[in-house]
């Protein structure tokens, strides 16, 4: 099946370039690891429905739009039967640009030269306005963290207070959610249970920094938002756990080839774009160059805190390496 | 289809990107959104699939760096080279361009 054809009545008539007509005049803005983004051409109603989901924009709306919304026809669209079905969006990958279609959505990316995206679709502001715009945010976020060598990761980001974050990372199913609630039981900030951002300390803003550091994105997963996690900003990024289900709790180090795998094969949308996967492997090195890596096998029980905590506590045992080799069975 | 021997010669597949990294192969396939680990002689063997040498010159240079013998290496190394080239890692090099295709 080609491009677009899922859900696209024309895919020949996919827009080649960011123009239509914009859905109306509101503007929204909102603080993203990677920098302000700015929306432009929304609804009233698209307005509401982006503020409900993302809250009240901040006040940094000037400039130029990284994100517009365009109309477009009910019948661009095929009617998609979408039941006992996981949704997942066409993407069409190029060395200049990247083609979105989806439920009810077009969308691009056009580097010119940081990557701006354009949204098509005949949503006038539902409630499914802002999965729409969601979807499209996602994507545009991934991109924009690439210039600056960072990337998003499907993940939990767990933050230990004076300590700093670990991730837990892993496709659907591996634990992300159930490793996010033993977390907040034992007083941990949960950035997301669904993706996390990864950027280069020295990029990320932060003063003084080296390494690499994790910061909370306003996308979640089953857990939804948690309170905290917003205000966390970036913070040191301290170790990636690769979750295997397992009968048996313990934490095995993880060679550099592995872990980079592991974060590559966990990057949404980039991991599949030919044009520019290799350049992310390359930044992934650099971060399993100076971020220890391990796979946590867990059997989703509370056990598995008492061998995290080895992380961050000062009397684990260590091997010569640094690295920490712990396991609790039975 | 004719056995892998090792008179073959084989060569990286189009779509195969890798990097070898502290031993271990990171391969990636642009076709595939997967990205594969591999470890330290499969991704030696990479390295010596230059579409130039037959597979009996990679036993030769691996006979060098392993302590085994050249019977033991001959067959490990054609199991793993059939495994890569059914996955399409590793492809033949066809007609007059190789050393004999399969």
């Amino acid at each position: 099946m080609s491009f677009g054809e899922a859900f696209l009545a024309t895919p020949d008539l996919f827009p080649g370039r960011s123009a239509g007509e914009a859905w109306g005049e509101r503007t929204f803005a909102l603080r993203l690891p990677g920098g302000t983004c700015r929306i432009a051409g929304l609804s009233p109603a698209q307005d509401e429905a982006v503020r409900l989901r993302f809250g009240p924009s901040i006040p940094d709306r000037a400039g130029p739009p990284d994100l517009r919304v365009f109309r477009a026809a009910e019948s661009d669209f095929r009617a998609v039967d979408t039941r006992g079905w996981e949704y997942a969006a066409d993407l069409g990958f190029a060395p200049g640009s990247l083609r979105v279609a989806g439920l009810r959505l077009m969308a691009r990316l056009d580097w010119s030269p940081a990557p701006c995206a354009s949204l098509w679709t005949p949503d006038a502001g539902s409630a499914a306005f802002a999965g729409i715009f969601e979807n499209v945010l996602r994507l545009l976020t991934a991109y924009r963290l690439r210039p600056a060598g960072g990337a998003v990761i499907h993940s939990a980001g767990i933050a230990i207070p004076g300590w700093g974050v670990f991730l837990g990372v892993g496709p659907s199913g591996a634990g992300k959610t159930t490793l996010s609630l033993r977390a907040r039981e034992r007083g941990a900030v949960v950035l997301s249970d669904d993706l996390n951002a990864v950027l280069p300390a020295a990029r990320s803003g932060r003063a003084g920094g080296g390494g690499w550091t994790a910061a909370h994105l306003p996308f979640t997963g089953d857990l939804g938002a948690s309170p905290r996690a917003g205000a966390a900003g970036a913070l040191t990024l301290r170790a990636v756990l690769r979750l295997e289900k397992s009968e048996e709790d313990a934490l095995l180090p993880l060679s550099r080839a592995e872990a980079a795998a592991t974060l590559l094969a966990s990057a949404p949308f980039l991991n599949r774009d030919p044009y520019r996967r290799e350049a992310l492997l390359a930044d992934l090195l650099e971060l399993c160059g100076s971020v220890p890596a391990y796979a946590l096998r867990f059997s989703l029980g509370p056990r598995v805190w008492s061998i995290l905590e080895t992380l961050w506590n000062p009397s684990a045992r260590t091997t010569s390496c640094g690295s920490v080799e712990t396991s609790a069975s039975g | 289809v004719e056995p892998l021997g090792t008179h073959h010669v084989l060569r990286i597949g189009g779509d195969v990107r890798f990097r070898v990294i502290d031993g271990e192969a990171v391969v990636l396939r642009q076709s595939a959104a997967e990205v594969l680990v591999m470890n330290e002689v499969a991704a030696r063997m990479l390295e010596l699939a230059d579409g130039a040498a037959p597979v009996a010159r990679w036993v030769d240079a691996l006979l060098a760096e392993y302590e085994t013998d050249r019977p033991t290496l001959e067959r490990d190394v054609l199991e793993l080279a059939a495994t890569l080239v059914s996955e399409g890692i590793l492809e033949p090099v066809a007609g007059e361009e190789g050393m004999g295709g399969i």
